[in-house]
């Protein structure tokens, strides 16, 4: 017994006196991504080139979280082990904002010589706006497109939207209605195909809707744009123009690549350059590109996937601290398309050459970029009412009474918020 | 008798000083946490007394998940326990290359969940999948699996019974103990092969099939790989801790997660406590 | 009579039908089959060709035989030397909870004191909490100890025993009959000797079970080590095989179940090995007297 006594009081003496010793230099600051593999050597090489550029004055160093990254993220910040910087995707920068977990960047946006806000596509840059202030420096904009089968709207006879045509929803419904149903290649194809993906908020925006005000507070989930919006999604699949969600069974890209549907709303980096090339010589078909279509008032709503990095505000040196910040986000713009930053259209043609075909509509899609309001509450608003309340019902019974479901979706939200 | 006594909490302590250095901390923050709005990453953290479960009760998605798990636990745990029995008693006989069998069977079990479940969104493809391949050659259009709200529960099922195999292990140790003696003597009274299973065999692995009805329960109601990465259509794969896992990891609402916890905790120790009270009536002690 | 009755069960392949082993062997091959298939598509996939994977018409087996996949794999991760890492935390792991939970299942087995029941109901209860909400506490403890980025957490907890496991050695010592000590406690043996000497050896299969599936516990566990190990020098099997996800990226499935393939054969190996003594009977007879 007196034996086992003393090996414990030893062990705990040896574990407390090694956790006093955990000092961390004030200018090492350590970067949290969610790349891994082949993508995390890319990015060490970045960070490499950034920390070599700054000779000493800051250490960047890289945490790889490979997997549930938001769980390991969310855990090291609770353990009081917060990495300075971390990547979030956009929906999540207003609640770590609003929990007090990252940094206010604005006055460091506002002074800076090499990057203001100013420097960034409009959507891009207010995907990390909350509270009216700045709280991430966005690395990468993903907007989409519409990717289309040349081929098949050639040898159907339907006239395909141009580059950076100003087509409407309307447009779009017109050319479904002359492709589905018709035989292609001893296949019946349709228009689209719409699973869930592309998200709600492309429709909603389709007629000119929104979902949150400006200033987060007010709903607009019920106006005439959204019925409208909404309308054009019901349309597509009670017109069957787009396959009924209970027979769709394998992923809405495969749809594209078999050419079993004409038309594909997707990012622009999706890849189907590359699974083009990789095809049979007789599988293999002309892939054309075009802006989203339009709403009422004339206005492409091309949703952007966009990430940002933040800083914690568990930081001792700010200022240091944003000075690494910004050195390794302008060389992020280097890196993946497409650089958020207005101007370098050109990097995309350096680093994905096989989208140079596209690079008028990738700008075009640039400048009308769009996410929603994401504020602090915006994952249940997203869940519960737009997806659940709304998108879900819809897709299970296209016939279901939607302006209905927007009203409930809507006045669900407003008492979320306390309108 | 005084000397026995005393012994066997020696034996026991080392669990119990386990437990309290490195268990009962973290259940004790688990309930104080299920009283606040704790978000993980905020640091403005408040006592809000018993709203998380107020809300949980009156939030359908909680219903909704309890219903989907409870449902599939009802089905799954006897089907799997008689899967996982029948297929021991083959593999305990000494027929010819039955270790190969046996690595065969339980291999399901010994894949980690993420890399089964992606196999299985294969398996399940409702059109290149193994399983609507194989009906095609009986003539039988298979339904859409998993992208299908009223096959997504079935779905599971199968999955179930593919894991089926990971029980071989404790039955095959105590299978071999059943003294043949038994079986020796009932074959002279005239017993075939079902009766010999069915009053001697079964009486005989009662603890162990106990056993794997407790654990059976407790990881029904916990599944949750399998679920999260596969879902189904119609929420039919809303399982009890993918909507936990939601609201802890995508809400950051972890107090609230915390009291679905431990609501999931009484409903398990619920049935834990009635199938110990039954133990009494069927479970055959030496 | 007799002479035709005879002659026609004779014939062999009525025999074959006849006798109940057929059967089974069908029905065990059929179900091998089906338990297989899955690991079959794993292999087969590795050995494709990226355009053969991508291909959405699902071709189950490749053209010919890429291997290229696995050196991709090798060049991505070090695939050895994550396994290493896993079988270093396996072994030093295993050695602890197995004889640890040994010793506590015999407590509960074969003794009675107060409180025995309730501190089971404990341990049965600690099996059903979700790890979700107690993995950021302890995370924090561990934190606070200054040992994060470190094999510790996952190794020390396992010395004090694992519930699972206890709860199963428990009914499998209760299998014995109640006085098998008796005579052994009559010669003048200590209750550690008891343990050490007879039951142990005796429980031979099932601590055998118990350490496959500590070490497949160990081989499996993404959650706990993605938790506690940052540094990529020190990480294991599985956090290697996530890094073949991506959030922004593609998935690289060929390689990915190349890998996949690679890790999954130690396991293999030590189930072909283990499985024989898995169903060693105990010779109940040797034991009186």
């Amino acid at each position: 017994m007196k034996k086992i006594l003393r090996i414990m009081i030893i062990i705990l003496v040896t574990v407390f006196t090694v956790s006093c010793t955990d000092n961390k230099p004030s200018n090492e600051f350590t970067i949290a991504t969610w790349a891994a593999g082949t993508e995390l050597s890319e990015f060490n090489a970045i960070v490499k080139d950034v920390n070599e550029a700054a000779m000493g004055k800051y250490v960047i160093k890289t945490l790889s979280i490979p997997s549930d990254y938001y769980i390991k993220l969310s855990t090291q910040i609770a353990g009081n082990k917060a990495p300075e910087f971390f990547w979030l995707t956009q929906e999540l920068i207003s609640k770590y904002a609003d929990l007090g977990a990252i940094t206010d960047l604005t006055p460091y946006l506002e002074q800076s010589e090499s990057l203001n806000v100013d420097d960034y596509y409009e959507g891009v840059i207010n995907s990390a706006k909350f509270n009216d202030q700045y709280w991430g420096l966005p690395w990468i904009a993903n907007p989409f497109i519409v990717y289309y089968n040349k081929t098949m709207f050639q040898t159907l006879g339907v006239e395909a939207p141009t580059a950076t045509d100003d087509w409407s929803w309307d447009d779009f419904i017109a050319i479904s209605r002359q492709i589905a149903g018709k035989t292609y290649r001893d296949k019946q194809v349709y228009a689209t195909v719409i699973e869930g993906n592309p998200n709600i908020e492309t429709f909603i925006w389709s007629g000119g809707g929104d979902i949150l005000d400006e200033d987060g507070k007010t709903v607009l989930l019920d106006s005439e744009g959204t019925v409208k919006g909404i309308s054009n999604l019901v349309t597509l699949f009670r017109e069957n123009l787009i396959p009924q969600y209970n027979s769709i069974s394998y992923a809405r890209n495969v749809y594209f690549e078999r050419q079993e549907v004409a038309m594909y709303m997707g990012g622009i980096q999706d890849d189907f350059e590359k699974k083009i090339l990789l095809m049979p010589e007789e599988d293999r078909f002309e892939l054309g590109y075009a802006p989203i279509p339009t709403d009422p008032n004339g206005q492409s709503n091309p949703f952007d996937w966009t990430a940002s990095t933040v800083m914690s505000t568990r930081v001792k040196d700010k200022d240091l601290a944003y000075e690494a910040l910004e050195a390794l986000t302008l060389a992020f713009f280097t890196w993946k398309i497409a650089p958020p930053i207005k101007g370098s259209i050109d990097n995309i043609g350096v680093i994905a050459p096989e989208k140079i075909p596209a690079l008028d509509t990738i700008q075009h899609a640039l400048d009308n970029a769009r996410s929603a309001n994401y504020t602090e509450l915006w994952t249940i608003i997203s869940d519960t009412y737009l997806w659940r309340g709304l998108y879900m019902p819809i897709l299970q019974n296209p016939n279901v009474d939607y302006v209905d479901l927007i009203q409930k979706a809507a006045s669900g939200i407003r008492s979320k918020i306390g309108d | 008798m005084k000397k026995r006594k005393s012994a066997g909490i020696y034996f026991v302590l080392p669990w119990v000083i386990g437990f309290i250095l490195f268990t009962l901390l973290p259940m004790i923050a688990a309930v104080f946490i299920s009283f606040t709005d704790w978000s993980i990453v905020g640091s403005n953290t408040q006592w809000i007394g018993l709203a998380n479960y107020r809300e949980i009760f009156q939030a359908e998605q909680f219903w909704h998940a309890l219903w989907i798990t409870f449902r599939y636990a009802i089905i799954a745990i006897p089907l799997v326990i008689v899967t996982s029995f029948t297929v021991s008693v083959m593999l305990s006989k000494n027929i010819r290359h039955v270790g190969i069998y046996r690595v065969i069977y339980y291999m399901p079990a010994i894949v980690s969940g993420v890399a089964v479940s992606i196999v299985f969104r294969w398996i399940l493809d409702p059109n290149n999948g193994l399983i609507n391949f194989m009906l095609s050659w009986l003539g039988i259009n298979g339904p859409n699996w998993l992208y299908d709200p009223e096959w997504v529960l079935p779905s599971y099922l199968i999955m179930a019974v593919w894991g089926a195999g990971g029980g071989i292990l404790t039955y095959l140790s105590a299978l071999k103990d059943v003294p043949t003696s038994l079986y020796e003597s009932a074959e002279m009274d005239g017993a075939n092969q079902f009766q010999k299973t069915w009053y001697i065999t079964v009486p005989m692995m009662t603890p162990i099939i106990f056993y794997n009805l407790i654990i059976g329960i407790i990881s029904a109601f916990r599944k949750f790989t399998d679920a999260y990465v596969l879902g189904g259509a119609g929420g039919e794969g809303e399982f009890y801790m993918v909507y936990l896992y939601e609201q802890a990891f995508a809400h950051y609402k972890m107090g609230y997660a915390t009291a679905l916890a431990w609501i999931l905790f009484i409903v398990i120790m619920f049935l834990t406590v009635i199938v110990n009270v039954s133990k009494k009536f069927w479970v055959h002690t030496a | 009579m007799t002479t035709s009755h005879t002659n026609q069960n004779n014939h062999p392949l009525k025999r074959f039908i006849l006798h109940k082993s057929t059967w089974i062997h069908i029905a065990l091959i059929l179900g091998s089959v089906i338990m297989i298939l899955p690991f079959i598509w794993m292999i087969s996939t590795s050995l494709k060709t990226e355009s053969e994977i991508i291909n959405p018409q699902m071709v189950f087996f490749p053209q010919g035989f890429h291997i290229a996949n696995y050196v991709r794999a090798f060049q991505i991760i070090p695939i050895f030397r994550y396994m290493g890492n896993t079988v270093l935390i396996a072994v030093l792991k295993i050695f602890g909870e197995v004889f640890v939970s040994a010793a506590v299942a015999y407590g509960f087995a074969r003794f009675q004191f107060k409180g025995k029941n309730v501190i089971f109901m404990v341990l049965l209860a600690t099996m059903m909490l979700p790890y979700e909400v107690t993995m950021i506490p302890t995370f924090i403890i561990w934190s606070f100890l200054g040992l994060t980025d470190n094999y510790t957490p996952l190794i020390l907890p396992a010395y004090f025993g694992s519930a699972s496991f206890i709860f199963f050695l428990k009914m499998y010592f209760e299998t014995f009959p109640k006085d098998y000590e008796e005579s052994a406690l009559i010669d003048g043996a200590t209750h550690f000797q008891i343990f050490t000497k007879i039951f142990i050896p005796l429980a031979k299969p099932a601590l055998i079970t118990i350490g496959l599936w500590a070490f497949m516990g160990t081989w499996n566990d993404l959650l706990g080590q993605l938790i506690y190990i940052n540094d990529p020098n020190k990480y294991t099997i599985q956090l290697g095989l996530a890094s073949f996800n991506s959030l922004s990226g593609e998935i690289l499935w060929g390689p990915l179940m190349a890998a996949s393939f690679i890790a999954l054969i130690p396991i293999i190996a030590i189930l072909l090995y283990a499985q024989k003594y898995f169903v060693e009977g105990v010779k109940m007879s040797g034991i009186k007297g």
